[in-house]
């Protein structure tokens, strides 16, 4: 973080992966979370995850489906957005890094639902990776 | 010495990888009609594929990023998800065509009817990607396909003249029986044959899988340079195994067995032997590859975490993709369509879907930013650039083509 450079927010954020500090991939870019300050001047505060979050930016019935369908499947707990605060991110490469482990995170539960429901259940679904 | 075997490892792999369902039956059918006088578009395809895969290597190698996930960071997500489907589509399409492709090698040597071999394929395919290592699944499998230079075997011992075969090479002459208009459908057949878009994204996926960093680019490269030119070569000794047998005799390919009979002639039983064991190498190889890619693009389009380096239950999202992708091609070669015409959509579509990953691969390895001191050279760009147009019109000429041939009737 020595250098500063200008961040273009569509071309260096927006749609770039998410990695958690052991570089697993936690997640897209779907959207951001902007703040003013007082003097009107944009922050950006926290990267939102998952089809409720891109659902807006694909537009269209398809979009309006990938919202809905995700509303409609959220728990009451998980009433917002899923949303991982910007103060997390410790770089900005190829791939945007987080200071958190994936699992901390909870900004996806489909993944965990296919993991609890089906994949766990599969035999061998535990064996190492390369 | 262990790097020169890995180098030597690579080529061989890249070899016996190249050819899949949809160059045996393609250039079996070609062959078998229009002779060598379409040689000239697989290798033109083979320039492409070298080109395309070299890319895309050197971008996972620097930036560790599969092909999807950069598609949509450079098309933004709208234009990338009309992308992925079409790109999913025709990958679960090729996938099908594969998991046909090991039923029929498999009818072929043991004369049970294939579809009942169609869904221990399924699970066979399944199983492996499930629970097998990533570069044994890749290893193994291309080695085995190196069973397929029994065709160049067949050819050499069919005793043709060699001036007549580089004269046709050299100079095409369409056949006089056939149309304009079918020469160049099948022109585009063996372009997408040639050219099929999973290969990217599983040659780029793979790099990930495989932890490249810079300094494979170079191991990367010989394997695509040296390996894949030789694989094409496979394709064209099918091509001119059928092009001496079949097509002085009439005969039109039209199944596996068609395929594989220039070799049964020239090589006897063995040798077909041998050839069935390369179809049943090719189809499964490339059904490993087609599968994972199910997984490779959609997880990489939304980001979920992908891949056999991490434990499935780490990539649960991705698993259900492949899962869900193999019961889809298995159900699709179970409704009893031909699984010979399912290969020859999937590569004319094929032709259709490429300019959808080549265009943003080869805008990706023109930016700094992510390439750093990688970004394409002069070479490179004028050569990407020529075969983007090259590209663009296969694409747009392959369904007008399809139509007006009746899919090269």
């Amino acid at each position: 973080m020595a250098v500063a450079r200008i961040l273009d927010l569509h071309l260096h954020l927006m749609d770039r992966q998410v990695e958690d500090r052991d570089h697993r991939l936690v997640c897209k870019v779907d959207d951001l979370e902007l703040e003013f300050d007082g003097l009107g001047r944009p922050y950006v505060i926290a990267i939102l995850v998952g089809p409720r979050a891109v659902g807006p930016r694909l537009g269209g019935r398809l979009g309006r489906w990938f919202a809905a369908i995700a509303a409609r499947l959220a728990t009451p707990a998980e009433l917002l957005v899923p949303r991982i605060d910007f103060a997390e991110v410790t770089d900005i490469g190829s791939a945007i890094t987080i200071a958190r482990r994936a699992d901390e995170l909870r900004v996806a539960p489909l993944e965990a639902w296919v993991d609890r429901h089906i994949i766990d259940r599969i035999p061998g679904s535990t064996h190492e990776g390369e | 010495m262990k790097r020169l075997l890995a180098v030597a490892l690579g080529i061989l792999t890249a070899i016996g990888g190249f050819v899949d369902i949809g160059d045996l039956v393609t250039n079996g059918l070609v062959g078998s009609r229009f002779g060598l006088s379409l040689a000239w578009a697989t290798i033109v395809g083979v320039v492409g594929i070298c080109l395309f895969a070299e890319m895309s290597g050197r971008v996972a190698a620097v930036t560790g990023r599969g092909t999807f996930d950069l598609v949509r960071e450079r098309l933004g997500p709208r234009f990338g998800l009309a992308n992925l489907i079409a790109s999913f589509l025709v990958t679960v399409l090729t996938f099908t065509a594969e998991v046909g492709g090991i039923a029929l090698s498999i009818e072929l040597a043991t004369s049970v009817n294939y579809l009942l071999w169609v869904p221990i394929a399924g699970l066979a395919v399944w199983l492996i990607i499930w629970r097998v290592k990533f570069s044994m699944l890749e290893n193994v499998f291309g080695l085995l396909g190196l069973a397929l230079v029994v065709f160049s075997i067949a050819v050499w011992k069919l005793n043709p003249s060699w001036t007549d075969l580089i004269h046709q090479i050299a100079l095409p002459h369409k056949p006089d029986k056939e149309g304009l208009l079918s020469y160049f459908y099948y022109a585009i057949a063996l372009f997408g044959a040639a050219m099929t878009p999973y290969e990217v994204f599983f040659f780029s996926s793979g790099g990930v899988e495989e932890h490249w960093s810079k300094q494979d680019i170079s191991t990367s490269r010989i394997n695509v340079f040296i390996g894949f030119p030789l694989g094409g070569l496979l394709s064209l000794s099918i091509a001119a195994g059928a092009a001496l047998v079949l097509l002085p005799r009439n005969i039109q390919v039209d199944s596996l067995a068609g395929v594989g009979l220039p070799v049964a002639v020239a090589a006897g039983k063995l040798g077909l032997a041998v050839a069935i064991l390369g179809f049943v190498a090719a189809t499964f190889g490339a059904a490993l590859e087609t599968g994972l890619s199910c997984g490779y693009t959609i997880s990489q389009y939304f980001g979920w975490q992908w891949g056999k380096y991490v434990r499935p239950r780490q990539a649960a999202r991705f698993h259900l993709v492949v899962l869900l992708s193999v019961i889809i091609a298995v159900g699709g070669v179970l409704t009893t369509v031909n699984p010979i015409t399912v290969t020859e959509y999937s590569v004319v579509f094929s032709a259709v879907a490429l300019p959808l990953t080549y265009f943003p691969i080869l805008v990706i390895c023109n930016d700094p930013d992510y390439m750093q001191d990688k970004v394409n050279g002069r070479m490179s760009n004028l050569l990407g650039t020529i075969f983007l147009i090259l590209v663009l019109i296969a694409a747009a000429a392959a369904i007008p083509l399809m139509l007006l041939t009746k899919a090269g009737q």
